[in-house]
């Protein structure tokens, strides 16, 4: 059944109540643009992401280690894909104004994706590093999510990152331990890696966010990031890594690592599509769009018998 | 040679219970990928499961937590066998299992009409959206009731 809410404020304290709102709901506006917006990042990310892990099939060294980013690919694509379509049928763009956004360089994505991998052990820093910081963000936003559909996603995302991390942990176990050369190309990755993973929680929450206010984020992202340091500082640390600035300290009294000031200009410019790699990822996602347009024509055309008409907004042209 | 006495028992018991990696509250006994478990003479533990697609890029994965499960239950060796016969199929999956995967991750399985109840809402309207979804062993569909996406267990490979 719709329901729906008098007033901005009965809608508050519904969400503060621990409500859940479904798509049939006659939300405010200004929430769904919101929840629209979060949504659509983090189909994003997503797709983006899934296309990262794919450049790195063919290069990936060993057979088991190909599975893997096989397998990754296949998540986040999938993730993109049922992400998409919850974004979609809020209304507010089509999948396929949302996938023309992102070509043409107006939409965001997570700041990680956009700066370059050299190196396989660039991949296993993501890995490692990278899906940990999304994870962790994951989690928080499901913990205490307002939009049903999504909170119902989150749960089968976070238990596929899960297996993820345990496969990055592994990588990074296997250089840690190995030789020499090893050891130093998991560092020079950290080196690049680890202000960007920092990042991802983006800068501190301002004091009206709204993705708080209703319920989308639960926790405020400096309070997930020095979390994130607490853990993989000692981690780090204890594997016999250097960690590169902004580089934490240990203090010996409270045996917390505390962070100096960050540098936010990196992450404002990945946010304008201006990081180091940023164009190459988005003319790469453009391409790899494009190239397979027979494909997706081909599929409409065998499942045209089988598809019924789509509700408004879920289906791309 | 017989086993020792117990050692079979504990061993199965240890392998039943290891959990599926993408599924970290299910075990692989509840989702049907186990299949058996001999221990030898010699305490060696021989353990057969059936894989839900044969690509599963998480068969190593399980294979690893097997193998120490068995050897944490006191098997002398362990090896894992997956086998090409017979063919998982979500019949594979209990009915206390079906519900917590709608229940838990929105997941649902076919019924023997091919269409599915929505785990959110109950209803009948869902349809498919893509022939896989982020796992090889799931498809993509859509509720156009309750307007959420769900994932549906594929059947073996050769039925859509």
């Amino acid at each position: 059944m719709a329901r729906s809410w008098s007033s901005m404020d009965e809608f508050e304290a519904f969400l503060d109540a621990g409500g859940m709102v479904e798509p049939n709901d006659d939300m405010p506006d200004a929430y769904r643009q919101e929840v629209f917006r979060f949504i659509e990042f983090h189909a994003n990310s997503e797709y983006m992401g899934g296309l990262c892990e794919r450049d790195w099939i063919p290069r990936a060294p060993g057979v088991d280690r190909k599975l893997g980013q096989m397998a990754k690919t296949q998540d986040e694509i999938g993730h993109a894909h049922l992400l998409y379509m919850v974004a979609a049928d809020m209304g507010v763009k089509t999948r396929a104004q949302m996938l023309d956004d992102l070509f043409s360089g107006r939409t965001r994505f997570h700041n990680v994706f956009h700066y370059p991998t050299p190196t396989w052990a660039d991949q296993v820093a993501i890995a490692f590093l990278v899906d940990a910081a999304a994870l962790a963000s994951q989690q928080a936003v499901f913990k205490n999510c307002s939009y049903g559909p999504y909170k119902r996603m989150l749960r089968r995302v976070i238990a596929e990152e899960g297996f993820h991390m345990r496969q990055g942990e592994e990588m990074l176990l296997r250089l840690a331990t190995g030789t020499p050369m090893q050891h130093e190309l998991f560092q020079a990755a950290l080196d690049r890696w680890w202000m960007p993973a920092l990042q991802l929680f983006g800068p501190p929450a301002k004091d009206n966010d709204l993705l708080l206010r209703w319920h989308i984020k639960s926790e405020r992202n400096e309070d997930l990031r020095d979390r994130y340091v607490q853990k993989f500082a000692p981690l780090l640390v204890g594997y016999g890594f250097s960690l590169p600035d902004p580089t934490p300290v240990l203090d010996p009294d409270t045996g917390r690592w505390e962070m100096p000031d960050i540098d936010w200009r990196p992450l404002f410019a990945t946010m304008k599509n201006e990081g180091p790699d940023s164009a190459r990822r988005v003319g790469t996602a453009r391409g790899a769009w494009e190239d397979t347009a027979w494909v997706r024509a081909a599929l409409d055309r065998a499942a045209g018998s089988v598809e019924p008409a789509a509700s408004a907004g879920t289906e791309a042209a | 040679m017989m086993a020792p006495v117990g050692l079979a028992a504990v061993v199965e018991a240890a392998v039943r219970a290891v959990c599926d990696p993408e599924y970290p509250d299910l075990t692989i006994a509840e989702l049907g990928i186990f299949e058996s478990v001999r221990v030898d003479g010699a305490g060696g533990a021989h353990i057969e499961l059936v894989p839900t697609v044969l690509a599963c890029p998480a068969l190593r994965t399980i294979e690893q937590d097997v193998v120490d499960a068995a050897l944490g239950a006191g098997a002398a060796s362990a090896e894992v066998v997956f086998l090409t016969s017979p063919r998982w199929s979500p019949a594979r999956i209990d009915a206390t299992t079906r519900a917590h995967l709608g229940r838990e991750y929105t997941v649902a399985i076919r019924g023997l009409d091919g269409r599915i109840i929505c785990p959110v809402c109950g209803g009948r309207e869902a349809h498919q959206r893509a022939a896989f979804g982020p796992a090889l062993c799931r498809e993509t569909w859509w509720c156009d009731d309750c307007r959420n996406p769900v994932e549906v267990v594929r059947e073996a490979v050769g039925r859509p």
